[in-house]
């Protein structure tokens, strides 16, 4: 039995790729990234600096590295924060039904008519635009649609026979719960989970694009983006490669994700 | 045979396209006009998609390899597409096992009903409705013009099955293809869906094929029947031979899994009930709509049943009659409304943990009750968690006896449910069950997914079993041959109600409800004899 699909293999290049990019970041980059050098401005990509420098002549290729530290901290965090929160409200809700699932849902559901960058927009005013902020807010805006997955997962499990069984052994309410129901919904949970993880290194781009995120001169591939827009026409690798990192990133993420759910299913092991 | 053959399949196989595994292994056999011919296998044996090359509704993975079907001398094989639409349906007719996915829930029955006539014939729009409403009337169907403008969940599954069977026979096709038309419903509406079959089809003269793992329903109304396993035809030829002079071992294993009355049994009744349960009345709550709540629904009205020591008391009766409900109330998973349930004498609310210990359940399909992401050590050493007195070391391998006991191995341990088969998954719900070594044991319907070997060979483990722990236990079933095999005592049940109890031999001898008659007579005796085979007698209903 192959371990990986060729796909899975794919994807977990990329995030490997990513996660060795970010920690080698933090003992070392090819240049100081925020030393600025004014006779080194917009140098295309050439044998000193391997991916060009920007307005103010620092390396991009640093600056790309101490920005994927930051995609790293804030795409994990964000998930981290909207699975546990998510999980937690969707089976709380899915397993209690009646009155406590109905005014649960109902908070959720008006939470995800709102649109979530907005959302992220508003709270990031109260939190206050930065690193944490930004964590806080997007795991806030991702929750509603994690609980509202979880507890179509739970409705549809707790009517399973095997859940009767253990009710019948004589398994409190919770141990079924987390013995019985948690585990099977661990598939949905980690393809939203990493397709969440996208989102949010996305969503902390467009943030930082707009001016709301991570504040400059702290590189993040999308506060790089932005600053590279009005440089397209001269510089275009200001734009292209924070671009690039950005969409191969969510492709090894997107195709991890499909592989770890097959694995994480035991029915889906020694099927191929 | 020497009439000319309606249907004549020659030498027919079938394989998996992809892996080129042989599915059906040269298959031959000839329906004459207006004949019934049974096909008789379990699950694998080839036989649905035997019968689904016949009207060129072959899943696409499969590939036919060799072989023709020659229906009224054409080869179906070698028809168009166009050809085979307008031949399925008007000239075929085909009728599947599950009412409920056959109808498209979306679609009024009567326009269901006349898409097949407005298709196939050239009737104007009230000629098909005076068709359809005749039609209905002849299934059953009790408000024909009603129906029309009902849809599909309006009708129980017996009352759907009937629904499909017009929509079939309006067209009065020349051969019908009945893929297990009746396995999904209980014993007395299967008896009834069958006989207006049959009685539908003498009428237009329409020949039927009739596909079924049940061999003596087969046996009942077909003349002439093929026994398949694996792909192959392993016997053919007259009913009744087949039946009494079984040649293929596989076709006697098959007659010798037919459940059979076991030997009576004294149970000592003397001392208190092990499970006493007073006048169960259980109010299911009615559906809910935006400004008020509607009436409850009772499905048990004052209900008491005594289970002794060592007994084993099966619980019968159609689908509805609260059988379920009532061993569901038992088991602790639905509330009672009013009376009480004792346990060894007292109220089992004094010590739900004690009675949790000793009560325990088998449920009915083998594919939902294991929870998938366990292994099977894991699935019965869970059960032992609860129990006192007993350290870890000796849970484990009192986790592995168990296994043993039903007949799994150390090597099945490690195992998921899915790699399981179900006759094997339903060995882990029954070691899963009896570990705790419970009192008492409630068995809803615990064979009736199991295909006819397998069934005899888990019955016979939980007779075994029973036989060994004596725990005693609630046997809730609605097919009576099980029953007939198991049971000391026999309580029939109706709109939650029961309307007559008695030791088993009195009840399967001399009914006194008209229900039981019914009951009873949809299964038959069965008479083994020295060759191995059997003779089916069938109860009358009167």
């Amino acid at each position: 039995m192959k371990f990986f699909s060729l796909n899975g293999l794919i994807g977990g290049v990329l995030i490997a790729a990513l996660l060795i990019v970010a920690a080698t970041s933090l003992f070392w980059t090819p240049f100081d990234p925020m030393k600025l050098s004014f006779t080194a401005r917009l140098a295309a990509p050439g044998a000193q600096h391997l991916l060009g420098t920007d307005e103010f002549g620092r390396d991009v290729l640093s600056r790309l590295m101490i920005g994927a530290q930051a995609s790293v901290w804030i795409g994990g965090l964000t998930v981290g924060l909207a699975v546990i929160a998510g999980t937690l409200i969707g089976l709380i809700s899915g397993y209690a039904r009646g009155v406590i699932d109905g005014v649960i849902m109902a908070i959720n559901n008006a939470l995800l008519a709102f649109p979530g960058i907005l959302l992220a927009l508003g709270l990031l005013a109260v939190f206050g635009a930065n690193q944490y902020g930004i964590i806080f807010a997007l795991g806030i805006a991702y929750t509603p649609s994690m609980a509202r997955v979880v507890r179509g997962a739970v409705l549809s499990l707790r009517e399973r026979e095997f859940i009767e069984a253990s009710r019948v052994m004589g398994n409190g309410e919770i141990y079924t719960m987390l013995r019985h129901i948690l585990p099977n919904c661990l598939a949905p949970i980690t393809v939203l989970a990493t397709s969440m993880f996208g989102w949010a290194i996305l969503s902390e781009s467009a943030l930082s694009f707009l001016g709301l995120g991570v504040p400059p001169p702290a590189p993040t591939w999308g506060n790089m983006l932005a600053a590279g827009r009005p440089f397209l026409e001269q510089a275009v690798w200001l734009g292209l490669f924070p671009g690039l990192c950005i969409a191969l990133t969510l492709l090894g993420i997107n195709l991890l994700g499909d592989a770890l759910r097959d694995r994480l299913d035991p029915r889906m092991r020694g099927l191929k | 045979m020497t009439q000319e053959k309606l249907l004549s399949v020659k030498n027919l196989s079938l394989e998996i396209a992809r892996r080129s595994a042989t599915v059906v292994n040269d298959v031959s056999f000839d329906v004459a006009p207006g004949e019934i011919f049974g096909i008789v296998g379990e699950s694998g044996s080839g036989k649905s998609l035997a019968t689904r090359a016949l009207v060129s509704l072959l899943p696409p993975v499969i590939r036919q390899t060799a072989g023709e079907i020659i229906f009224k001398g054409r080869d179906v094989t070698a028809m168009s597409e166009k050809d085979l639409r307008s031949m399925r349906g008007a000239e075929i007719g085909l009728v599947f096992q599950e009412p409920m996915t056959s109808l498209n829930p979306s679609m009024t029955i009567g326009r269901q009903l006349e898409e097949g006539l407005a298709l196939h014939s050239r009737a104007t729009q009230d000629e098909r409705r005076t068709k359809i409403l005749a039609m209905l009337h002849r299934v059953g169907i009790r408000d024909p013009e009603g129906a029309l403008t009902a849809y599909p969940h309006e009708f129980s599954g017996g009352m759907r099955q009937r629904i499909m069977l017009a929509s079939v026979m309006l067209l009065k096709p020349a051969l019908l293809i009945a893929d297990e038309p009746t396995t999904a419903l209980d014993a007395v509406v299967q008896r009834d869906v069958m006989e207006l079959m049959v009685e539908l089809t003498q009428a237009e003269g329409t020949a039927v094929v009739l596909i079924s793992h049940d061999l003596p329903m087969v046996a009942r109304y077909t003349s002439r029947i093929v026994v398949m396993e694996k792909g192959r035809i392993v016997e053919a030829g007259s009913t009744e031979d087949i039946l009494e002079r079984p040649q293929h071992p596989y076709t006697r294993r098959l007659l010798s899994s037919l459940p059979i009355r076991g030997a009576a049994r004294t149970i000592e009744t003397a001392s208190a009930p092990v499970v006493s349960a007073r006048n169960i009345v259980v109010d299911y709550p009615g559906r809910k709509s935006l400004l008020k709540k509607g009436a409850p629904k009772r499905a048990l009205h004052g209900v008491s049943i005594d289970i002794h020591a060592g007994e084993v008391v099966a619980l019968v009766g159609g689908s509805g009659s609260g059988k379920t409900t009532l061993g569901r109330t038992i088991a602790g998973l639905v509330r009672e409304s009013g009376g009480e349930i004792l346990f060894e004498g007292r109220r089992r609310d004094i010590d739900w943990q004690d009675y949790r210990l000793n009560c325990q359940m088998v449920f009915q399909d083998p594919y939902s009750s294991l929870d998938p992401r366990m292994t099977i050590l894991s699935l019965v050493e869970e059960a032992l968690r609860l129990v006192p007195g007993i350290d870890r070391a000796a849970k484990r391998k009192r986790a592995y006896e168990t296994l043993e006991e039903v007949g799994l191995g150390a090597d099945y341990a490690l195992r998921y449910p899915h790699e399981l088969s179900g006759g094997q998954r339903q060995r882990v719900a029954i070691a899963r069950a009896i570990a705790r070594r419970p009192r008492f044991l409630i068995a809803d319907e615990p064979v009736s997914a199991l295909d006819v070997t397998v069934r005899a060979q888990v019955l016979t483990l939980f007779s075994d079993l029973q036989k060994r722990y004596g725990f005693s236990c609630l046997f809730i079933s609605h097919d009576l041959g099980v029953v007939e095999q198991v049971a000391d005592r026999v309580v029939v049940m109706q709109d939650g109600r029961i309307i007559e109890e008695g030791d088993r031999d009195t009840i399967f001898d001399t009914p006194k409800q008209a229900y039981t008659r019914r009951l009873l007579s949809a299964i038959p005796a069965l008479d083994l004899n020295e060759t191995g085979g059997v003779r089916l007698k069938w109860r009358l209903e009167t």
